[in-house]
């Protein structure tokens, strides 16, 4: 087949035409969507920042009332053993060797495992 | 095309210039290339409005990937790998798809009329027609080497190919636009 085409007649032209200005407008176009994202990934970065803050603030916030919710327990069990020592020296010797002859081999009252 | 008098910068300043200053170095990145890539991405997409957005979107993504080119390819063809993929991408949304493959037989496109179209340049028009009835792989070699001038081997880096592979679609894709050129004269 005879090859009538020739390419160098042709050349690079193309049909496609852009707006006016076009290249001049899609730099900065571009750019302000460069900056857009930019700014939102900071943005996010800061809320993700805030949102983690807040996090560890309350698992915090947590920890410290449960711990001082237990010391609290246990301050008091101890302050309970005080009063009930000071009660009982408080107590005449008569009635302390009456308590202690019915009640120290008490099931109930002396072992703390059975509950 | 590009008929003016600014001056082109190397893509060694480019990379050095993205480094020391991102602002600056990606103006400069922009001057050299926005329009090769939107002329490469609008003769795959064809229509101006989709190739202003895939242009867009292209940029974008090349500033968010500046970290991850390495240097082993030339810095143009990562440029225009980037660009090849983001048209391919709007060709598959066309479609339903994710992206179309380089393997596809056609873009399935025809020259869409949109006013930013001269179709007083008859022979233009005509080659046009011929490139879009290539299968995609063929396309790509041939417009990136008739009208971008790359190398076969940054063809390769681009599309992901060998360079044989690229000179063998280049050659075909001339083969099939000659022959179509001459009967639909």
């Amino acid at each position: 087949m005879e090859q009538t085409f020739d390419f160098e007649k042709i050349g690079k032209q193309m049909p496609y035409t852009v707006p006016d200005g076009f290249f001049d407008t899609l730099e900065e176009d571009v750019m302000k969507r460069r900056a857009a994202s930019v700014s939102n990934g900071k943005a996010r970065t800061i809320r993700l920042a805030i949102r983690t803050a807040l996090a560890v603030a309350a698992c915090l916030a947590l920890f410290f009332i449960v711990r001082s919710s237990l010391q609290h327990d246990s301050d008091a069990a101890a302050d309970d053993f005080e009063n009930v020592e000071l009660a009982f020296s408080n107590l005449s010797t008569e009635d302390q060797d009456y308590l202690l002859e019915n009640f120290q081999d008490d099931l109930f009252m002396n072992n703390n495992d059975i509950n | 095309m590009a008929g003016n008098k600014r001056t082109v910068t190397d893509d060694k300043a480019i990379i050095r210039t993205l480094e020391d200053n991102e602002e600056k170095g990606f103006r400069l990145l922009m001057e050299k290339y926005k329009e090769p890539v939107y002329w490469h991405i609008r003769r795959l997409v064809v229509n101006h409005l989709d190739a202003q957005d895939v242009v867009q979107e292209a940029f974008l993504r090349i500033f968010r990937s500046m970290r991850q080119y390495s240097g082993e390819n030339s810095f143009k063809a990562w440029i225009f790998s980037i660009a090849t993929n983001e048209a391919l991408r709007l060709l598959g949304r066309r479609q339903g798809r994710e992206m179309l493959s380089l393997d596809d037989t056609t873009t399935a496109l025809d020259l869409m009329c949109d006013e930013y179209f001269d179709y007083s340049r008859v022979e233009a028009v005509r080659l046009q027609k011929a490139i879009l009835t290539l299968p995609a792989k063929q396309q790509l070699a041939f417009n990136m080497r008739y009208y971008d001038d790359l190398s076969f081997k940054e063809i390769a880096a681009a599309i992901n190919s060998t360079e044989a592979n690229v000179k063998a679609n280049y050659h075909y894709a001339k083969e099939k636009i000659i022959k179509y050129m001459n009967s639909n004269n």
